[in-house]
């Protein structure tokens, strides 16, 4: 399951410090921009507040598949290129995998290493959220 | 009065470092809160020096040895004389903090380059991904007496006890006390929330523009001096959550205002709100010392 998601976090995690930030940087070049229609709604609701970056979430449903969408500036080239990892590995997934999005991944991809203590913390917080937000989707039935 | 910073040459303009890109005698160096940044684009000829890669110990939560400190030094090409320009994202917040570092290591000639990282690029000055390699310079630190400008728990506990100022530069929320609060997430590092008895509370964004450069000295004065009523008599410790924040205001208040007195606290709240015993003031007043 998430084999996607695993495959990033198994090749983030192998890599030295020089190479895992470049894989970053790539990765937050094909971070795909935010719709139109969502743009607009970058505020406070859908930012998550343990970050120092302005991370923006927008977690949606097609049926029992879920759907992420988010922002994160270009200034911040490791939380996006995260954010980016999180998208791929989880955009498109069906609703029941998405849940189960694993707690530790930050830990396996390197990142804490990169980044220290203080300051991952910022990254829990985004992928807290987006499993929470995952959890309730998936409590709700499908709207028609 | 005069209308300049107290000590003006501790700031640099972009157009200075654009001056300097090629002299000797010169060592840009940029130091970001993402690690990846740097690699994106900087400084032609910048340094990448980490806060947390670079300065901090990877075991124990201090900094690097002396001969580690001269090492790096060394490798960046930096010489006892060299004059070390830091700049940075997050309006320098992490340039301050490796200012200071240096600092107690007993480095010389520190500058900040003014709006850091995303003032230079916005005003479209050249940045290059070419990571420069530096001829080894000889290098001998002569850390200081590290009390002058940093405190430890014990000097914040004799400083409120003494009834000393502190400047806590943390979000409202965070002084607070209510970001502990927010919805389910508690955030990590703190299992308490408010602040140290008798700090006043100046959101380190205060001083600056939203360009991120610095503002005017008699702006500076009217905040800090004139709004806290400081003196250059009096002792003065600043603290955020880390100590990243707080050297970006240690700098404001010893530098561009000349207090001689500051010290940074890089314990922090991370450190304050997980101590047994120590008192805290929830709300937005200062609150008293407990004595």
């Amino acid at each position: 399951m998430l084999e996607k998601l695993e495959q990033l976090v198994a090749e983030l995690g192998e890599l030295d410090r020089q190479e895992r930030i470049e894989l970053l940087i790539d990765l937050a070049r094909t971070l795909p921009p935010l719709p139109d229609r969502l743009a607009e709604f970058k505020d406070a609701a859908h930012r998550v507040p343990e970050c120092q970056s302005p991370v923006f979430l927008f977690p949606e449903r097609e049926q029992d598949t879920f759907i992420l969408h988010a922002d994160v500036p270009p200034e911040a080239p490791t939380v996006r290129g995260f954010m980016a990892m999180l998208v791929e590995g989880l955009s498109g997934a069906p609703l029941q995998e998405a849940v189960l999005v694993p707690a530790d991944l930050i830990e396996r991809s390197g990142l804490r290493e990169l980044l220290g203590m203080q300051r991952v913390s910022g990254l829990h917080g985004v992928l807290r959220r987006v499993r929470d937000m995952a959890i309730r989707m998936a409590a709700e039935p499908p709207s028609v | 009065m005069s209308h300049q910073y107290a000590h003006p040459d501790m700031l640099v303009s972009p157009e200075w470092v654009e001056q300097h890109l090629n002299d000797p005698k010169v060592r840009i160096v940029e130091t970001d809160e993402d690690p990846a940044l740097y690699f994106l684009g900087h400084i032609p000829g910048a340094a990448e020096i980490g806060w947390h890669h670079h300065l901090q110990d990877q075991v124990s939560r201090t900094y690097i040895s002396v001969p580690q400190f001269e090492a790096l030094c060394s490798k960046a090409g930096i010489a006892n004389d060299t004059t070390v320009v830091f700049y940075g994202d997050n309006s320098n917040w992490w340039a301050c903090y490796a200012y200071w570092a240096f600092k107690l290591f007993g480095h010389e000639d520190c500058r900040i380059m003014n709006g850091g990282y995303a003032h230079w690029k916005a005003i479209g000055k050249p940045m290059t991904t070419e990571v420069p390699s530096f001829t080894p310079a000889r290098y001998q630190a002569h850390p200081i007496d590290q009390t002058r400008i940093r405190a430890f728990r014990d000097d914040v506990l004799a400083h409120i006890e003494a009834g000393h100022k502190l400047v806590d530069v943390r979000s409202p929320k965070e002084y607070t006390g209510e970001a502990l609060h927010m919805e389910n997430y508690p955030q990590e590092g703190s299992l308490r929330a408010g602040h140290i008895p008798g700090a006043h509370s100046v959101p380190w964004a205060t001083a600056i523009h939203p360009d991120g450069t610095f503002k005017s000295a008699d702006e500076l004065r009217k905040i800090y001096l004139e709004g806290l009523d400081l003196k250059t008599t009096d002792d003065i410790i600043a603290y955020c959550r880390i100590g990243e924040r707080s050297s970006h205001t240690w700098f404001v208040l010893k530098y561009l205002l000349g207090l001689p007195n500051v010290r940074n606290y890089d314990g922090s709240w991370t450190e304050w709100g997980n101590l047994v015993g120590v008192p805290i003031v929830r709300g937005n007043q200062p609150g008293v010392s407990p004595r």
